[in-house]
């Protein structure tokens, strides 16, 4: 059984589709990652996923359940984590309070929620970070920090949107790494929205296209990324002549 | 709490319970009973307005449930004082509840609007029922306290403080107070980890009026008398409020702080402020937006943070 | 029978009012439309342009129907400098901290004037006060009917000047998105101060309109807050339009509820309308679209 399912679900805004009747699952043990020109829809996929935004038609199902009218919160609850692509820092508390903020998630005392904070930051590399404040912190920590405050809510399935946008090359597969190891920390599958193509050639299990809200192809990268659907997508029609 | 912290506030303690043997006047010891009220009531407001970051300016509506329902619970249908004072208290609490379910579904300033509108419906229901509430001309309150009045009135000031203190050092290290922050911070992350915002709003909204409702109990009782334009003023609610920003919002200690330094300059300089409270009030505010935001306790923590790394 | 024409003569005096609370609400809405701020001064501002038109009046003799755009030009410069000397200040603040500076700024204004001005209620007594048209079995005051032509007046020319003109054109452009309209050009403090300004001086000259209709103190200003916000909220949240469209509904509804359940539930009913909206339609009724 998928972990997720996305059924037929489409969302419009005013006269803008931004999904148009998409489906696909995430199974456990799976790194999918959604991927796309920009505007293709990707961000406001996570949102209805996440609750954020409700569909106009189609359902989502998480390990069976039917979260399409779900508040972001109980999706939360339910083990659905996310990153935001325009990070949200909780900019005046501290980093390791901003990580905390998850781990209450499954325990009441702050002590015990600082402990788990800290591991969360340990595995992130982000221990020189922990007693500042999050403002003003460069965007790569910043990054990290969404992810860190994420896991710290143990999710068993994690959401990153856009987590290596904006980073150097090598920042990004270092977090790239660490990504893989997710399955570590409880994390039974991943669903990503990237346009960093290396850091997806190279994490993702499964990759899936969607151009305009729609989606035009799906399988493991290397094939999907050779598919001329694909190219025209990202390139525009004369390159699909060119064969990359 | 640090030991030197817990020794600190017992010191505090012992200085507030002996502090009626030096201060014998009955005038004296009512000025007191203002510094500490506001002092509690700008920690009740501080939980939503400073922790939560829901500005609040009709909090004069829950001291005004407070001060109406002591007097009407008891005048109108006999109740006992003591259980008068509780049902006051439950009534703040239902009408926060009301308040939150409409006020919060609203952001940044319709929030604050709401509040407003709120406190200002209840002040003319109170002035155009003058058959329950005594209309325009007011209605009498029952005496909490018999025998040394001024003195009683003080300790019940500096117990609703230390309740106010009690509950807001709590928050400030609790689960319960991180959500409330990460709400103020940003009410999207908050909910993205499983903040149940609506929830922790409301919660914080009820204590906030159970313990606001206390002190207009408090004043109406001590006042004997109350009337609408007096403790469902929206200058009530703006005091309250400033209070609490002068002294530093989202602090622990800053609505004492604030509570201290403006009731005793009100009293000092009491003809001058008697005669333009609200212009000091104004400029106050002012002088807080532009220069000081964090209040005083928020600035010298600021300063000590960035002291302390080189 | 007569019933019928008590109502039709309620409506029309509400029109005649709501024409006022019209060029009030416009400025609001104007102010919250391009700036996002909430403008808790409103109604001081207003009664500040009350105390002006009084003054042009006790002291030179300027008939309020000609004095108001003394007002409407002092209101319009100190509005200028205030968002220069304060507002701008705090622009990328938070909302919290906005409200406070408009508040702030109101507590200054009101205890400003009374302690210049004192407590006292004036009231000031100009011929037309007495003059009353008749239209059958309708009396219509003539002091009314003047500050509704020219609240109309106002109302249109702020309505055209919005819609057709470059600076308004500015204008819907901050409204709509105040990131991308610097990129479009648009000097964005210039635009908000003269938007600021603008607003006040409509305000303004809403205060100087009312004086020989109504009672003058320091407080009378609060009512107005409450009513500005009412229209902006019913009207849409910066609809230029919308708001003048409320503003109208307001003095009709006002006018009706005081008919027939007296005086002192008018202000209720205002209170009434405004919870009544923010809890069902916080869009507003007349519309989403911006200024």
């Amino acid at each position: 059984m998928a972990l997720l399912e996305i059924d037929r679900v489409s969302k419009h805004f005013g006269g803008v589709r931004a999904v148009h009747d998409v489906s696909f699952a995430v199974h456990e043990k799976e790194m999918v990652f959604i991927v796309g020109p920009n505007g293709a829809g990707k961000t406001t996929l996570f949102n209805l996923i996440t609750g954020f935004v409700r569909a106009d038609e189609g359902a989502i199902r998480y390990a069976g359940r039917d979260i399409t009218r779900l508040t972001p919160d109980r999706a939360a609850r339910l083990g659905i984590g996310r990153t935001f692509q325009i990070v949200k820092p909780l900019r005046n508390l501290t980093v390791e309070e901003n990580v905390m903020l998850g781990a209450f998630q499954h325990t009441g005392r702050a002590d015990e929620a600082r402990r788990r904070a800290r591991e969360v930051i340990a595995f992130l590399k982000m221990e020189r970070w922990g007693p500042l404040p999050a403002l003003g912190l460069p965007l790569a920590t910043l990054k990290r920090l969404e992810i860190a405050r994420a896991l710290a809510t143990r999710p068993k399935l994690m959401l990153l949107d856009e987590v290596v946008a904006g980073l150097p090359t090598g920042e990004a597969m270092a977090l790239a790494e660490l990504l893989a190891r997710l399955p570590e920390w409880g994390v039974a599958a991943v669903g990503g929205v990237e346009h960093v193509m290396q850091v997806v050639m190279r994490v993702a299990h499964r990759v899936v296209v969607l151009d305009h809200g729609v989606l035009i192809a799906e399988g493991p990268p290397d094939e999907v990324v050779h598919k001329p659907e694909v190219i025209e997508a990202y390139l525009g029609a004369k390159y699909k002549e060119r064969g990359l | 709490m640090t030991r030197r912290q817990l020794l600190l506030a017992l010191a505090a303690c012992a200085a507030c319970a002996l502090l009626p043997l030096v201060v014998q006047k009955d005038y004296q010891l009512n000025v007191l009973f203002r510094i500490f009220l506001f002092a509690a009531l700008g920690l009740a407001w501080n939980l939503v307005g400073g922790f939560t970051g829901q500005l609040s300016l009709g909090h004069a509506a829950f001291f005004g449930i407070g001060a109406y329902g002591l007097a009407l619970f008891h005048g109108k249908l006999g109740v006992p004082v003591w259980p008068a004072l509780a049902l006051a208290v439950a009534a703040a609490v239902v009408a926060s509840v009301l308040i939150g379910g409409v006020a919060f579904r609203l952001r940044g300033p319709y929030f604050a609007l709401a509040t407003i509108a709120f406190a200002e419906v209840l002040r003319n229901v109170a002035k155009n029922l003058p058959d329950v509430t005594g209309g325009d001309v007011g209605v009498q309150a029952p005496p909490l306290f018999a025998g040394a009045i001024s003195r009683s009135f003080y300790f019940a000031a500096v117990g609703l403080t230390a309740c106010s203190l009690a509950v807001t050092a709590w928050a400030a290290r609790s689960r319960f107070g991180y959500y409330l922050m990460a709400i103020r911070e940003n009410e999207d992350t908050a909910l993205s980890v499983g903040v149940n915002a609506t929830r922790s709003k409301v919660s914080v909204l009820a204590i906030s009026a159970a313990l606001t409702a206390v002190g207009g109990a408090l004043y109406a009782s001590l006042f004997l008398y109350i009337v609408p334009d007096q403790v469902l003023a929206i200058d009530i609610s703006n005091e309250i409020a400033i209070v609490a920003m002068l002294g530093g919002a989202g602090t622990v200690l800053g609505p004492i702080v604030g509570a201290i330094i403006l009731e005793t300059a009100s009293e000092v300089f009491k003809n001058v402020f008697h005669e333009a409270h609200l212009l000091i009030y104004g400029v106050l505010i002012l002088l807080v937006v532009l220069f000081l935001p964090e209040g005083i306790v928020g600035a010298l923590k600021t300063l000590r943070r960035r002291r302390g790394k080189g | 029978m007569d019933k019928l024409w008590s109502g039709v003569q309620a409506v029309l005096n509400g029109l005649l009012t709501g024409s006022l609370y019209a060029v009030i609400g416009m400025g609001m809405a104007l102010i919250f439309g391009v700036m996002r701020i909430v403008n808790f001064a409103h109604g001081a501002f207003m009664m500040l342009g009350m105390y002006v038109t009084y003054v042009l009046y006790e002291r030179a003799h300027i008939n309020p129907y000609f004095g108001f755009v003394g007002a409407a030009l002092l209101l319009g410069a100190l509005g200028y400098l205030i968002y220069h000397g304060l507002l701008r200040r705090i622009a990328e603040r938070s909302d919290f901290m906005q409200i406070l500076m408009t508040l702030g700024i109101a507590l200054i204004l009101s205890d400003g004037i009374l302690l210049t001005f004192g407590a006292d209620y004036h009231q000031i007594n100009i011929p037309l006060l007495d003059k009353n048209v008749h239209l059958g079995r309708i009396t219509l005051n003539a002091p009314w009917l003047v500050s509704f032509a020219i609240a109309a007046v106002l109302a249109i020319g702020m309505f055209l000047f919005v819609m057709r003109s470059s600076l308004g054109r500015a204008l819907r452009a901050i409204a709509q998105n105040r990131y991308a309209a610097p990129l479009m050009g648009i000097d964005v403090h210039r635009v908000q101060a003269l938007s600021f300004a603008m607003g006040l001086a409509a305000v303004g000259i809403a205060g100087g309109l009312l004086l020989p209709v109504f009672y003058l103190y320091p407080g009378v200003g609060d009512q107005f807050t409450l009513k500005a916000f009412v229209m902006v909220v019913l009207g849409g949240m910066g609809s230029i339009g919308g708001a003048a469209a409320a503003g109208l509904t307001l003095g009709v509804v006002e006018s009706l509820t005081s008919l027939y359940w007296g005086n002192e539930w008018a202000i209720a009913v205002d209170f009434a309308i405004f919870l009544l909206v923010l809890s069902l339609r916080p869009a507003g009724l007349f519309g989403s679209q911006r200024v």
